[in-house]
Formats: C-alpha cells, sequence, structure tokens
C-alpha cells in the first residue's frame, strides 16, 4: 500500500537531527526516514514538554491515518512568536520531519506549510532561546 | 567512541540553524557553523542584542551585603543558556582563549576527560544507546553543573547573604547558594543540586557543590557521576553580554582526576522567564527506543 509520503534518502538532504532540549533525538527519531506528508490538522496540543498536533493525512487508496507530529516545547515557540492559534483544526498543511524509530505515525515536525504558502513553527524545535 | 548523538545533533543544529532563519539572509558561513545555542551577533536569536558593554556592578551599600560593588549576574533580562550535549566537544579547555573568544563556538582542542573503567563503561553504553535513559528526556532536574548546558534560560538574584538561580527549564526548578560563609554539612542527604556554598573571589563568582545524588548525567552524551561528585563553578560576567561558567568536575568514583569544562551564557535584555512544566505530557517516553 503506497502511502502518500516521500521516503527521501538521508543523503540527498542535509544530515539533520533537530535539537531537542530536554531528550535524545536519536534515542526517539530516525533521521533516515524523512517524512512529506500532506493533510487536514485534526488537533493541536499546546502543552509540554513538546507541543503536538495531529494531522489527517490521505494515502493513494483513500486511506486515513492521523499522524502526530512534535514541536517544541510552548515556551521555546512563544519566544519565536507562535501562538497557541497559529495552527488550527481545519488547517491544510504540509509538513516535513522524520518519523519515530518504533514505527509509529509519530514524527518529530520540522516545518509547517500552511496551503497558503506561509510557514508556521519553522524552527520550532529550538532550544528555547530568546527570538530574534 | 565518539559520540554519534553528538555528531549528529550538531549536524542537525547546523541545518537547524539554516531551517530557523529561513528566510531571513543569512550570511552562508553563519548558517553553517554549528548552532552551539549560545545566540550571539549575527545569528537568528540575539541578533538584536546591544553591543557588549563593561561588566555592570552593583552599587557599594551595606544593605548588598556580600554582594555590594560586585558584578551585576542579573538586571532586566535573562541569560540564554547553550546546549551543551557534549562537554568533550563543545566545551573549551581551560586557557584556550582563541574557544573562549568564539564563546565555545570554535572548538580546536577537545576536553580530555579522564575518564576511569566504570565512566568509560557507562559513557558507551550511553552512545550506543544514543542516551534514550538520559534522566533528563524524563523530566528529571538536570543537575550541575548541566543546568547551565541545558538550554533554558536562566535569572540570578543576588541577595546580601546568598545568590539564587532561576531556572526556566530542565525541570523549573532554582538553586540556592550561601554567601554566608558556612560550610557544608558534615554527611549531607543526596539531592539532585547538591549543597551549594559560594564566595566572591574578585568579580568571580564561585560555587562549592557536593551532596549529590547519582541520578543525573552531566551532559546528554552520558558523562556519569555518583554521589561523591564534587563541582566547582566560577561565574564571571566578563561584559554586559556575557557570562563564563567554568566548572570543574571531580568524583573519583568515575574520573582519574579533576577535569574542567568552560562554557558562556549570553545575555538577552528585555526577556523573561517563562512557564516549562516538563513532566505535563512527556510522551517521548513511551517511543524512546535508542538504537
Amino acid at each position: 500500500m503506497k502511502k502518500k509520503l516521500s521516503w527521501i534518502a538521508a543523503g540527498l538532504l542535509v544530515a539533520a537531527a533537530p535539537a531537542l532540549a530536554h531528550h535524545s533525538f536519536a534515542a526517539e527519531y530516525d533521521n533516515n526516514k524523512s517524512l512529506k506528508l500532506t493533510g487536514t490538522v485534526t488537533k493541536v496540543e499546546w502543552q509540554n514538554p513538546h507541543a503536538r498536533f495531529y494531522v489527517d493525512v490521505k494515502d493513494d487508496s483513500g486511506k486515513v491515518t492521523n499522524w502526530e507530529f512534535e514541536l517544541g516545547s510552548p515556551n521555546g515557540l512563544m519566544r519565536r512568536g507562535w501562538t497557541r492559534n497559529s495552527l488550527k483544526p481545519g488547517d491544510v498543511i504540509t509538513v516535513t520531519g522524520y518519523q519515530a524509530k518504533d514505527g509509529t505515525s509519530l514524527g518529530n515536525a520540522r516545518t509547517v506549510s500552511l496551503a497558503d504558502g506561509r510557514k508556521v513553527f519553522a524552527g520550532s524545535t529550538d532550544d528555547g532561546g530568546p527570538t530574534q | 567512541m565518539r559520540s554519534h548523538l553528538t555528531g549528529w545533533i550538531l549536524a542537525g543544529m547546523a541545518a537547524l540553524a539554516i531551517v530557523a532563519l529561513t528566510p531571513l539572509p543569512v550570511a552562508g558561513q553563519q548558517a553553517a557553523q554549528p548552532d552551539t545555542g549560545l545566540g550571539g551577533p549575527g545569528r537568528g536569536r540575539g541578533a538584536n542584542r546591544p553591543p557588549a558593554g563593561p561588566t555592570p556592578r552593583l552599587p557599594e551599600n551595606p544593605l548588598l551585603g556580600v554582594n555590594s560593588g560586585k558584578p551585576d549576574l542579573g538586571g532586566k533580562g535573562m541569560w540564554t543558556v547553550p546546549y551543551i550535549i557534549d562537554m568533550q566537544k563543545q566545551g573549551c579547555v581551560l586557557g584556550d582563549q582563541k574557544c573562549y573568544d568564539s564563546l565555545g563556538r570554535q572548538h580546536t582542542t577537545p576536553v580530555e576527560v579522564p575518564f576511569n573503567a566504570a565512566a568509560r563503561k557507562f559513557f558507551d553504553h550511553a552512545t550506543e544507546t544514543n542516551s534514550k535513559d538520559d534522566p533528563e528526556g524524563f523530566c528529571l532536574p538536570p543537575g550541575v553543573p548541566r543546568m547551565m548546558y541545558t538550554p533554558y534560560p536562566t535569572q540570578i538574584y543576588q541577595l546580601a547573604d546568598r545568590i539564587l538561580f532561576i531556572y526556566e527549564g530542565g525541570a523549573h526548578v532554582w538553586r540556592l547558594i550561601w554567601m554566608d560563609g558556612r560550610k557544608h554539612p558534615a554527611d549531607p542527604n543526596p539531592t539532585f543540586l547538591g549543597d551549594a556554598i559560594g564566595h566572591w573571589e574578585g568579580d568571580t563568582l564561585v560555587v562549592d557543590t557536593v551532596g549529590f545524588n547519582d541520578r543525573t548525567w552531566l551532559d546528554a552524551a552520558g558523562h556519569p557521576h555518583g554521589e561523591k561528585l564534587h563541582v566547582i563553578e566560577k561565574y564571571t560576567r566578563s561584559d554586559s553580554n556575557t557570562l563564563r561558567v567554568e566548572a570543574t568536575i571531580d568524583d573519583p568514583d568515575f574520573y582519574t582526576k579533576p577535569w574542567t569544562d568552560v562554557t558562556f551564557a549570553t545575555w538577552s535584555p528585555g526577556q523573561e522567564l517563562l512557564e516549562y512544566i516538563c513532566q505535563e505530557n512527556n510522551r517521548d517516553l513511551q517511543h524512546l527506543v535508542g538504537k
């Protein structure tokens, strides 16, 4: 079953492992499993230690999978100017990131783009320092 | 032998710097440099930081007790703390002026850690398992000196007889440094942050801490310690923007001799601490598989 997601060879990208402040990225996510998914946001959790959002992604056969994506912590996101309303249920987005090593439908989000091209939560997993 | 975790987290930070700054115009050299979390001019965070001025000082006033006339470690703002994942690779070697001048961004000389066999075994296991067992991943306090290696900001308050550190993250905790001349208890009960006493040596705050439990790691890479850990930290606000943090680690159960790491926090004027309650929804735990 071909899912609507692109596995991109890590070598073609910058070998990116986002900096997570409170746990090891490498223990949870696989930087060889890049994700690029498009779908509809179903829920946003503005919570510690990581904000999360969920997105329904339909594959070519029409099967819908609800993916969970991890962002930075709310304090770090706020310093970058994001709010709990930056992303809302119903938004159609494209998210790039890395999948969890355990093979579940969980990813660490790197970029989130709205349908009109605006990016939200860019750099969201940065380390909580002050915004520029 | 090297920590893969650190290697590619550092690589990731370089990528992250690019992602974080897009679409801001960034000079190629800056973007290619690993983001040590130190901020600073020309980087995304802290790009608007004013140029460094002289070290701010507290007035001469008996009400300020031991801090009268001493460097002001606070002000209206906060310290942005670097993300030191591996003390070997990201800390400056004592006396490495080049590393100091670049606030730790140029690490020409790795810190040599005098492992004993037990520490080597522990560290290698942490490397092999991608630090999945790091206590900080479980939302426990980072410990000492790791409070200054965990990238959540801190504020320092100087009272007449004590100095108070408030940490936004790691575990949203505080640390009290007694400056009233007291000694450590003879046999302190173990705690995450230990028993800390301090004094001024010129313009440097020296903090001596013992009485730790063995439930923290010194860094995310997995440098271990036990209850015999004795840490001496030297804090120097070398200019208005820079807090130099020199930490000397002594633990005879894990290291054959004391060793020292130098790191830097940077001042973020006008910024305030925010709430961070790590244990609220730590769903990562069920997915931390390691390899």
